[in-house]
């Protein structure tokens, strides 16, 4: 108590220093609610003061109208806008074809909509007085058209920026189904969620967060699948986001999700727009973030980490064998080297004589206990993984060869490591990379299970499982326990969990997410030969 | 204020119970006395104890809503509920501490002869703390996987171990006498099935009031399995059962297929180790939850640790060794724990139809 006490006073102390918390130093003036004036050059002097003098900001100065005596500027930033779209659809409407353009005396009630109307050959336009928006609005790849003696500016969509294209993903490749993945472009994002799912009830709802980034995000849902108490409380967890900074959905996620104290991911991410789309069908809520193809979507199960999208785009027979492996992987990556140090140091009885004596003879004459080695093998490996992860391809190709001989066979061979030691790391390292989404939590797991087995041997595998069951089964997601459909266990919800049902048999969604509207499809879909005609 | 805000189904509570009655009854159930009649004995008790339930469950019904601790107060008034319910509480406390002994007993006497007892316990201790710390709703889930998993255990176990059991262990049929056979079948009665009597607190979190009856469907079935494993080990070690201290354990050593499958005890002691840790955490939980509605708590949490700390030192000074715990077990805790199974809630029962309380709702 005394500590949340005095954190409070510090807290104080620091807003005591700087007055305005909320990142306006104080010799500059809050703009964001000043309205323009309708003179042009106090206006322009206004921008240019809240946009300093960057030189990417640009601001073009121009003439148009009658007699070329209206006076105007296009205030936008280099780089963020299609040139194109400026030269061609605003420039050169109001500087050429405005001359001719007789207005016959006639004084129309708004010029400004006039000019909107029959000279900007832009899509999205719309008008703002508020100086804070027009700033926010060029900043994010919008023209600004202030004319003289209007107080309103005509935001003109321009935004054309370089980006990539729609690529193959590079984290989740997988044999059949659709290659493209997310990009970087929040807008070609929601475009290939929308091209999945053309139902009107894909409501893509938009806001803004990051003070500083204003980064812009979608929450992706279907209006009659979700449960609306699931969409409230994501948007109340947004809203409790007040941070300068949202460069990543990985920001997001760990400012919203559930469990912040567990290895466990609360959230999923994905970056493949059928994985997505197969997620909101089924209920789910997905959050979109600008400036990065990785998609969360929420509230996420453990199951879903052994699920992947090629199983449900291949025939079940096969893939449900791959889904059995992935679970025996996913325990033979926590579980091998613990079980090996309870083996060799607590109950040798276990294993077959000739084998029990083929170890022992190795064992003979290296100088660590089982633990030991277990854990400095685990962290040989972590290092050897994380020196190959981000060096280029050529070089990694030195890290694994110095790896695979100098640490492989070397150290078997200078009496430091067991050759059996060798053999258990390396297939609990593979083991654990077929299911990647779970790779950090296997390790964690995997270190606290060998120091209880050196301790205490298979009481001690036994007491660490029992406390990993306890915690998963005291997770939430989102108001879904997390190891759903198997505790609480719900029977119908099993044909997707350890095996993969056909498809026509999959005629509901899984409960606790889809249940506002169960039913995905007809039953008794499985299909039939045709009858034979009898004549 | 609300201490347990989690529900529980029907489906739940039938694993939960069938694990806390398989919470000890895997590793050793005390019908040894019974010779070959164990098997029927253990039947019999459950018959027994389906009549303690049918009382249990009668004054949950009554006071649907409400745990134990609180119907007291209303029965027998503010000072003699209170009491009645401390020794309730003791019992569950003193019972939790059992069962940390006997397990902890098992594995010092099995695997880890030079380990000093109070390390496992700690660990043990400390995994049930965290269970109970997260609830009723998180204790039913970890128990309907842990109680599937040990079904699939018994049943894969009896089938592995049919090779080496001769049916004729069983005979002859009623070899022992009436007086025997009943007191056997009390011993079962009281030891693993009438115990489920600590329902009578969890009844209350229940999501249908009316699902309270499941658990006398949960006491047949367990009362089904655990007859079928005394059985098998009889069949399987035959005289040899009345012995030893551990026969389950002793049993599925026996296991040898294809000189491949064998000394498999080590992989069987994670099903006793589940089960145990079923029932110690539903007791320590009600422990918990009970002296915090008796002294009006706005939560039980504080209480977790330090009751963990008197299990652990209850559990300690309980016996000096299994054989003294078997003895116990088998010959005084058949009448200890009868005020607490039948007598109370009896009395209670009888009290409240007089008193006609609680008042119908008009």
């Amino acid at each position: 108590m005394f500590r949340s006490i005095s954190k409070k006073i510090q807290f104080l102390k620091l807003l005591h220093q700087n007055p305005n918390p909320s990142g306006n130093s104080h010799d500059f003036p809050d703009f964001s609610q000043t309205q323009l004036t309708n003179n042009l050059n106090k206006n322009l002097s206004l921008l240019q003061d809240i946009l300093g003098h960057s030189n990417d900001v640009n601001i073009r100065e121009f003439c148009f109208g009658n007699q070329g005596k209206i006076k105007a500027l296009l205030i936008f930033i280099d780089g963020l806008v299609d040139a194109r779209i400026i030269n061609e659809s605003i420039l050169r409407p109001l500087m050429y074809n405005s001359r001719f353009i007789d207005s016959g005396g006639k004084v129309t009630t708004d010029p400004l909509r006039e000019i909107e109307r029959s000279m900007l050959s832009v899509g999205n336009i719309k008008r703002i007085n508020r100086v804070g928006d027009i700033v926010h609005n060029i900043l994010s790849g919008s023209t600004a058209l202030l004319i003289d003696s209007f107080c309103e500016a005509v935001i003109i969509s321009t935004r054309g920026w370089e980006t990539r294209g729609v690529q193959e993903s590079k984290t989740d490749s997988i044999v059949r189904g659709p290659r493209e993945g997310f990009s970087e472009n929040l807008r070609a994002n929601t475009a290939l969620l929308r091209r999945k799912i053309k139902s009107p009830d894909l409501i893509i709802e938009s806001r803004t967060l990051g003070k500083k980034t204003q980064t812009d995000i979608c929450i992706a849902y279907l209006k009659t699948v979700v449960n609306p108490r699931l969409i409230k409380e994501i948007k109340r967890r947004l809203e409790q986001i007040k941070t300068d900074a949202i460069l990543e959905s990985g920001y997001i996620e760990q400012f919203i999700e559930d469990n912040p104290l567990s290895p466990f991911p609360s959230i999923d991410n994905n970056e493949k727009p059928d994985i997505i789309a197969a997620k909101i069908l089924e209920g789910r809520a997905a959050i979109l973030v600008d400036g990065t193809p990785f998609v969360l979507t929420m509230p996420m199960v453990l199951i879903e980490n052994f699920q992947s999208a090629g199983d449900y785009y291949s025939r079940p027979y096969y893939t449900s064998v791959v889904r059995i492996i992935r679970y025996i992987a996913f325990l033979v990556g926590i579980l091998a080297p613990a079980a090996y140090v309870a083996l060799t140091t607590y109950h040798q009885e276990l294993l077959p004589t000739p084998l029990l004596i083929t170890m022992a003879a190795s064992r003979e004459g290296t100088p660590f206990p089982a633990m030991i080695e277990a854990l400095a093998m685990g962290v040989v490996f972590e290092i050897l993984r994380e020196a190959g992860v981000r060096l280029p391809r050529p070089v990694g190709q030195a890290i694994s060869i110095v790896g695979a001989l100098v640490i492989g066979e070397s150290a078997v061979s200078a009496g430091l490591i067991t050759a059996p030691m060798v053999i258990v790391v390396a297939f609990t390292a593979i083991c654990s990379f077929v299911v990647p989404a779970l790779y950090d939590v296997q390790v964690i797991i995997r270190v606290i299970l060998v120091i209880l087995a050196g301790f205490l041997g298979e009481f001690g595998i036994f007491i660490g499982l029992l406390g990993l069951l306890v915690h998963l089964c005291a997770l939430q997601s989102f108001g879904t326990p997390y190891l759903s459909p198997l505790a609480p266990l719900n029977p119908s919800g099993l044909k997707d969990v350890f095996v993969r049902a056909p498809l026509w048999l999959m005629s509901n969604r899984s409960r606790g997410m889809g249940e506002w509207d169960p039913l995905r499809q007809a039953f008794r879909l499985m299909p039939q030969q045709p009858e034979k005609d009898n004549e | 204020m609300k201490l347990e805000s989690g529900k529980i189904s029907g489906s739940q509570l039938i694993f939960l119970a069938m694990g806390f009655i398989f919470g000890t009854s895997d590793i050793v159930i005390p019908v040894q006395a019974a010779r070959q009649m164990g098997w029927l004995t253990v039947l019999s008790g459950a018959l027994e104890a389906l009549v303690f339930a049918a009382i249990f469950t009668a004054l949950a019904m009554r006071f649907r809503g409400k745990t134990l601790i609180e119907f007291n107060d209303m029965i027998y008034g503010a000072l003699f509920g209170k009491i009645i319910s401390l020794l309730y509480i003791w019992y569950f406390l003193h019972l939790a501490s059992l069962n940390m002994k006997f397990i902890n007993d098992f594995f010092m006497a099995i695997i880890y002869p030079e380990t000093p007892l109070v390390v496992l316990m700690i660990f043990l201790t400390l995994i049930c703390a965290s269970a109970v710390r997260n609830g009723l709703e998180v204790i039913a889930r970890c128990s309907v996987l842990l109680t599937i998993f040990t079904i699939f255990f018994y049943i894969a176990d009896t089938l592995m171990l049919l090779k080496e059991s001769d049916v004729s262990n069983l005979l002859p049929f009623m070899g022992i006498s009436w007086r025997a056979f009943l007191l056997s079948s009390h011993r079962a009665a009281t030891l693993p099935f009438g115990e489920t009597v600590v329902f009578i607190m969890i009844f209350a979190f229940l999501n249908k009031h009316t699902e309270a009856k499941k658990i006398n469907l949960a006491i047949i079935l367990a009362a089904i399995a655990v007859s079928m494993v005394t059985a098998r080990n009889t069949a399987v070690l035959g005289n040899l059962t009345y012995i030893v201290t551990y026969p389950s354990f002793m049993a599925l050593r026996q296991i040898n297929i294809g000189e491949i499958l064998n000394r498999m005890e080590l992989t069987v002691t994670i099903m006793f180790l589940s089960m145990a840790f079923v029932k110690i955490s539903l007791l320590y939980y009600t422990t918990a939850l009970g002296i915090a509605q008796l002294f009006h708590l706005r939560s039980y949490l504080p209480l977790v640790l330090p009751l963990g700390a008197i299990i652990i030192a209850l559990g300690m000074i309980n016996f000096d060794n299994t054989i003294q715990d078997i003895y116990f077990s088998a010959n005084f805790y058949p009448i200890y724990c009868l005020p607490f199974q039948i007598g109370f809630p009896l009395l209670s029962l009888i009290i409240a139809v007089i008193r006609g309380i609680p008042k119908k709702e008009p």
